[in-house]
């Protein structure tokens, strides 16, 4: 528990996955993270449409005693966001790569993907 | 050098994770913190403090060395009572916040997390320049402290000793065997439930009680209780934490402690209180409900109409109502019941009701008797 990685993602050094669907990414946090952090209790999620740049600030996971700030691993425009983890942000913790997933970012700069870890080399960071 | 209690190891096979806390290094959290404080809440739950200090006052002078001291007049307390109060400089600050118990002739204040050598040392220095025939001991590393809280944790602590422990009243102390081993009991706690809190010494006699009273609590559904839990357990309940609302000066007034305050007689600090109570301006600690979303945090501005009226010193979220919670310091004109204030949270304002503590009822758990904790106000 705590350690899932999957070979179909990206992974950063600061714990975010991406996974790539043609022109759009999904953005997350790995399961390693999730459990780092445990009962993650509040997400604040970055308006659709707003423009990010690698490594900006992308959104704020917090649980009950710790504020951990979520970078873009990749640079874009900010496609689609996961409403329902505004009412439900265990979903984090229960499904990290599937029903918790954070954004969807419309990439900018594709070839950002090939710079990230992959899931050997992020399995070695855990 | 960060200090460990003598429980670290057992606290390890437990699957503690560790943080360290005032210069000790202690568990933070065992499952999750939120599951933790609600199984304080509902059942009972088992703490390691060993990281608040122990140190005996004694001599013949002990009660005069308490009283000018301390906030309290030491000669109301009875033999086998404990009493919460503080501990302040001249001009009236906290230096802090203590609990002392009454045993026999002699007394054992339990100062805060690397608090230990300074209470001490002001002590014996204010018994010298009063020549007050008095001497404090600092024995915290002779002792560890377990507290257990909870609903259930009478009748757990009932299965390991003779004594009727209902006839330990709230805020009652004395000497007792808890597993066959001699402890101090103290019918007190951080957490705002039914609980005691034992002292125990010599060390290497805690891991015995330790285990015996998970044995004991196994049919309540016992859990090891870490840090984490400690601070949101007593934030529901207004608590105050030292490190937090006493950082940078305060006194008990602003602090809303004046209740602990026996003005019939002189302490150290008290001269500078009376001029600040006469004065009345004061900022005051103030308990808030958050209604939208978001989680105050200490440093967080609180603001009326745009205007900054105030600060967080502790916030979180509360586990029992799934809200966020804070208490900080405000503008005396701010603290009117139910009145709506604004907390900013990175920037962007988080409405929240100011509310007179307990933020959590003393009968949550049996008003919601729902296994999720979500209750939304």
């Amino acid at each position: 528990m705590g350690n899932e990685v999957r070979n179909n993602l990206k992974y950063t050094d600061t714990h975010e996955w991406v996974k790539l669907n043609g022109e759009t990414a999904h953005v997350g946090i790995t399961d390693h993270a999730q459990s780092e952090l445990t009962d993650i209790v509040f997400v604040e999620l970055p308006e659709v449409g707003k423009e990010v740049k690698k490594g900006d600030e992308l959104c704020v996971v917090e649980s009950v005693k710790s504020v951990s700030e979520i970078y873009a691993p990749v640079s874009g425009k900010i496609a689609n966001i996961n409403k329902k983890l505004e009412e439900t942000p265990e979903t984090i913790n229960e499904s990290p790569y599937d029903e918790g997933w954070l954004v969807e970012i419309e990439l900018t700069n594709k070839s950002e993907i090939d710079k990230l870890l992959d899931v050997d080399s992020y399995k070695k960071l855990i | 050098m960060v200090k460990r209690s003598p429980l670290y190891a057992l606290q390890k096979k437990l699957g503690a994770k560790f943080t360290e806390f005032a210069g000790f290094e202690m568990p933070i959290q065992y499952s999750s913190i939120k599951d933790e404080h609600l199984i304080v809440r509902r059942k009972v739950g088992i703490f390691d403090v060993s990281h608040m200090s122990n140190v005996w006052v004694t001599g013949d002078g002990a009660d005069d060395l308490i009283s000018l001291t301390t906030v309290e007049d030491a000669s109301r307390i009875g033999d086998k009572k404990s009493q919460y109060t503080a501990i302040l400089r001249e001009n009236g600050t906290v230096i802090d916040d203590t609990i002392f118990m009454h045993l026999d002739d002699k007394y054992m204040i339990i100062p805060n997390a690397g608090m230990d050598k300074i209470v001490t040392d002001w002590l014996n220095k204010k018994a010298e320049e009063h020549n007050i025939n008095s001497k404090a001991e600092n024995v915290s590393d002779k002792y560890v402290i377990l507290a257990i809280q909870g609903p259930k944790s009478r009748e757990v602590l009932q299965k390991l000793t003779d004594v009727d422990l209902k006839n330990v009243g709230f805020f009652n102390c004395q000497y007792i065997d808890i597993a066959g081993i001699n402890c101090i009991i103290s019918h007190t706690g951080y957490t705002g439930e039914l609980g005691f809190e034992l002292q125990i010494s010599p060390t290497n006699h805690a891991e015995k009680v330790f285990n015996k009273i998970f044995e004991a609590g196994n049919e309540f559904g016992i859990k090891p209780i870490g840090l984490g839990a400690r601070d949101t357990l007593r934030l529901e309940k207004g608590f105050i934490l030292a490190g937090n609302e006493f950082a940078g000066g305060r006194t008990p007034l602003e602090a809303t402690m004046s209740w602990t305050i026996n003005w019939d007689h002189d302490f150290i600090g008290k001269k500078a209180l009376i001029k600040q109570k006469e004065k009345g301006d004061y900022e005051r600690l103030t308990c808030l409900i958050c209604t939208d979303k978001g989680i105050p945090r200490n440093g967080c501005e609180i603001q009326k109409d745009g205007k900054k009226i105030g600060m967080v010193t502790s916030g979180s979220l509360s586990p029992c109502l799934n809200a966020g919670i804070a208490m900080g310091y405000c503008h005396p004109d701010y603290r009117e019941k139910d009145l709506v204030l604004d907390i900013m949270i990175r920037n962007k304002p988080v409405k929240a009701r100011v509310v007179k503590p307990p933020m959590v009822p003393k009968d949550w758990a049996q008003q919601n008797k729902i296994l999720t904790g979500k209750l939304f106000i």
